[in-house]
């Protein structure tokens, strides 16, 4: 099979044609020619503003396979994630059972290689997530745990906490840590602040958060090792995790691409789909995350990919799960509203910052290589509709939304995806 | 007739200070009319009601089925204590089911937030919300509203201070929205654990201690302590509270004026409030209840007459 990509920028700050518009030609899933030539192909991607670059990665998703099926699995996964750009992405391990053991890992590893997203499975830190004994993490790295983690859940106890932190660093291993002190938070709905208050709604506090974040922090200086802190959604967390920096302690950070869009007091509709975790903050806040985005204490931004279906949505508020899902639409959210942010940086945040994180080596565009990119039209102004949506499950506020920005393709691993 | 800005009653939140004085005087009139020999107006007939409740209640449930009945509605009621989805039906299929035996009215009661508000977006039929959760009670707050309105002849300049346990209350946020809207002053004052921190955020004054703000208000509305919806404890006893936050006859009569003693039933004698109090002549208490009726009569005729 092969594909030309006409005229497409090349945004790829390892390539040696980095910023240039050239036509690319990939036979059978290889980089065979860029240059100014003219040529035909079995399959012409053309756009005004088309650009390449090297294929997006998420940081954070649920699959929810196993357990639950009839939400996501792996098919649909990689099929919303292919959608949405990315030609890599995590799992988190709060699958049915916990992801804890090796025949987990290959289970996700096994199911996914013949899909063109690469699915990389994150394992449990603590059995069943419950915070207490860690897991055999070597033995789970050996089989292809990428990271480690107890999902929606921080490690509860300091000192297990401490003993992962050290254990971690034999095989130089990254630990992901939701940061949320559950008694702070327990019974909350939504951000605690105005609108809760206006709502009658039980709070999630920012310090819930924040907690955990500065015990966490104080944790790794004495042990050492490495941290990610998925999906932090507080300004004085950021604020930590940039002393933590500064102080040249091995930490690092991502945001959702919802919080960087949503304020809490669209609540006020009760519409399910904004009930979240982290949930959607203030204004004030939102305004600060773009800020820590620009300065880079964010590293990255991810989907936080958390499909529920409609008899876990379609409730009263407060029997409706947490999540939205997101992989089909984080490019475009963050590229319609990236305020002052350039292209570039966003595409460090969803592409190169998630794998040097992870430790997985960066593709480059440049002939010869195997592609691994991701295809789209910067400038591309598109209605997101139910039918955009690869996921099983539909649980989105954003279908209605103009973006501007539209992933068009996908190759990797010698297939190809294209958006209709 | 004049309309209601609103075609359901989700909250007070949502009202403009001339559908809620729409709504006091049209009660007004109702009052009158329950306290005729014949207490009964035909302005509902043909219509048909369901009190849909899924959370216990006496006083609020009598007291819409008896503003419903002296409109001359028909009436069904429905009682559930627990959620439905325990019992593994949704909220939406139990009102829909019932819906579909042609009623034209609800008024719900649900421990959920939000649960009216869901309900409109789904279904045709008008809504009145009886209490959801920690959210909203609006009748209870236009009863409140009445209730002051008729004591001083109006409500604007009052202060009003409301006692307990603010965080778990929809009737404090209702109050609180009721009586801004029609210009009076509101304080609150409890133990700092039942007052949501945001509070004043709401231009609400916020004080703990008893005595000075019994001091400052012209209405003290002392609300229950709701135990039952407490699942974190956020105060040691009763007894500490009662003896910090529980309003007695010889602390009233420590201040240099009379207020007036409202309460939302039912009433914790000897707890937030002694019963030299609550069965004094300071306290409105059964005001209350009776106005309740005329209030949830003015609403239901209001919504009833309101277009789609």
């Amino acid at each position: 099979m092969k594909i030309l990509l006409k005229s497409a920028e090349i945004i790829d700050k390892n390539s040696p044609y980095h910023f240039q518009k050239k036509n690319i030609i990939i036979v059978d899933g290889k980089i065979e020619k860029i240059g100014d030539f003219d040529e035909t192909a079995d399959i012409v991607l053309e756009s005004p503003d088309l650009k390449v670059s090297p294929g997006w990665f998420d940081l954070r998703a649920s699959i929810k396979d196993p357990g639950s099926e009839h939400k996501e699995d792996i098919h649909s996964a990689t099929k919303a994630a292919a959608s949405g750009g990315f030609t890599g992405m995590v799992c988190m391990p709060n699958t049915k059972p916990v992801l804890q053991t090796k025949d987990l890992v290959e289970y996700i590893s096994n199911r996914s290689a013949n899909k063109i997203t690469s699915v990389y499975p994150v394992a449990a830190v603590t059995i069943d997530n419950k915070g207490e004994e860690i897991t055999e993490m070597i033995d789970l790295h050996k089989a292809g745990a990428i990271a480690f983690s107890d999902g929606n859940k921080p490690i509860w106890h300091s000192d297990v906490l401490l003993k992962t932190l050290q254990y971690l660093q034999s095989f130089d291993g990254l630990l992901l840590v939701h940061a949320e002190d559950k008694y702070v938070s327990m019974y909350g709905q939504m951000n605690e602040g105005l609108t809760s208050t206006l709502l009658g709604l039980k709070g999630l506090p920012k310090l819930a958060e924040e907690i955990i974040v500065e015990r966490d922090l104080r944790i790794l200086r004495y042990t050492g090792g490495k941290i990610h802190f998925s999906h932090v959604s507080s300004p004085r967390s950021f604020e930590l995790i940039k002393e933590a920096k500064a102080e040249g302690l091995n930490v690092t950070c991502d945001i959702t691409a919802y919080n960087l869009a949503l304020d809490d007091t669209l609540l006020a509709s009760f519409d399910t789909n904004l009930k979240v975790n982290p949930p959607l903050r203030s204004k004030e806040d939102v305004d600060a995350f773009w800020s820590y985005l620009k300065n880079g204490i964010i590293d990255a931004i991810v989907s936080d990919h958390n499909p529920q279906d409609e008899e876990s949505k379609n409730l009263e508020f407060d029997l409706a799960e947490f999540g939205m899902i997101g992989l089909e639409s984080v490019f475009s959210i963050v590229n319609t509203i990236k305020r002052d942010i350039p292209l570039e940086t966003l595409l460090d945040k969803i592409a190169y910052a998630p794998r040097r994180i992870l430790g997985i080596s960066q593709p480059v565009i440049k002939e010869g290589e195997l592609a691994e990119i991701t295809i789209f039209d910067s400038e591309r102004e598109w209605e997101f509709t139910k039918d955009d949506i690869k996921s099983k499950s539909k649980n989105t506020p954003f279908v209605g939304w103009k973006f501007k920005g539209k992933p068009l393709a996908v190759i990797n691993k010698g297939m190809y995806f294209i958006n209709n | 007739m004049q309309h209601l800005s609103v075609k359901h009653l989700l909250g007070i939140k949502d009202l403009t200070r001339e559908d809620i004085n729409l709504i006091l005087d049209t009660a007004g009139n109702f009052k009158e009319v329950i306290n005729r020999p014949i207490k009964k107006v035909p302005s509902l007939r043909d219509i048909t009601i369901a009190n849909i409740f899924f959370e216990n209640s006496t006083r609020t449930r009598l007291s819409f089925e008896l503003a419903e009945k002296r409109l001359s509605a028909d009436v069904i009621n429905f009682s559930s204590s627990s959620s439905s989805v325990k019992k593994g039906e949704t909220l939406l299929d139990t009102v829909n089911n019932i819906l579909a035996m042609k009623v034209d009215m609800i008024v719900m009661r649900h421990s959920s937030v939000g649960s009216p508000h869901y309900l409109s977006k789904h279904i045709k039929a008008k809504i009145v919300n009886a209490g959801d959760g920690t959210h909203e009670h609006p009748t209870q707050a236009l009863l409140d509203a009445f209730t002051i309105k008729e004591k001083f002849g109006h409500v604007e300049g009052k202060k009003v201070c409301i006692f307990g346990d603010i965080l778990h209350s929809r009737v404090a946020l209702s109050n609180i929205f009721a009586l801004q809207k029609l210009g009076a002053e509101v304080m609150v004052c409890g133990p700092i654990t039942l007052l949501p921190k945001y509070i004043k955020d709401l231009n609400v004054k916020v004080e703990l201690d008893l005595k000075k703000a019994l001091e400052w208000c012209d209405v003290a509305n002392v609300l229950r302590i709701q135990l039952e919806r407490q699942t974190i404890k956020y105060f040691p006893s009763l007894r500490e509270y009662s003896l910090y936050y529980g309003i007695n006859k010889s602390l009233l009569d420590s201040l240099n004026k009379e207020i007036m003693i409202m309460h939302p039933g039912p009433i914790n004698r000897g707890v937030e409030l002694s019963s030299d109090v609550a069965d004094s002549h300071h306290s409105v208490i059964l005001n209350q209840v009776e106005n309740g009726v005329a209030v949830r009569m003015a609403v239901l005729y209001l919504l009833a007459g309101a277009t789609e």
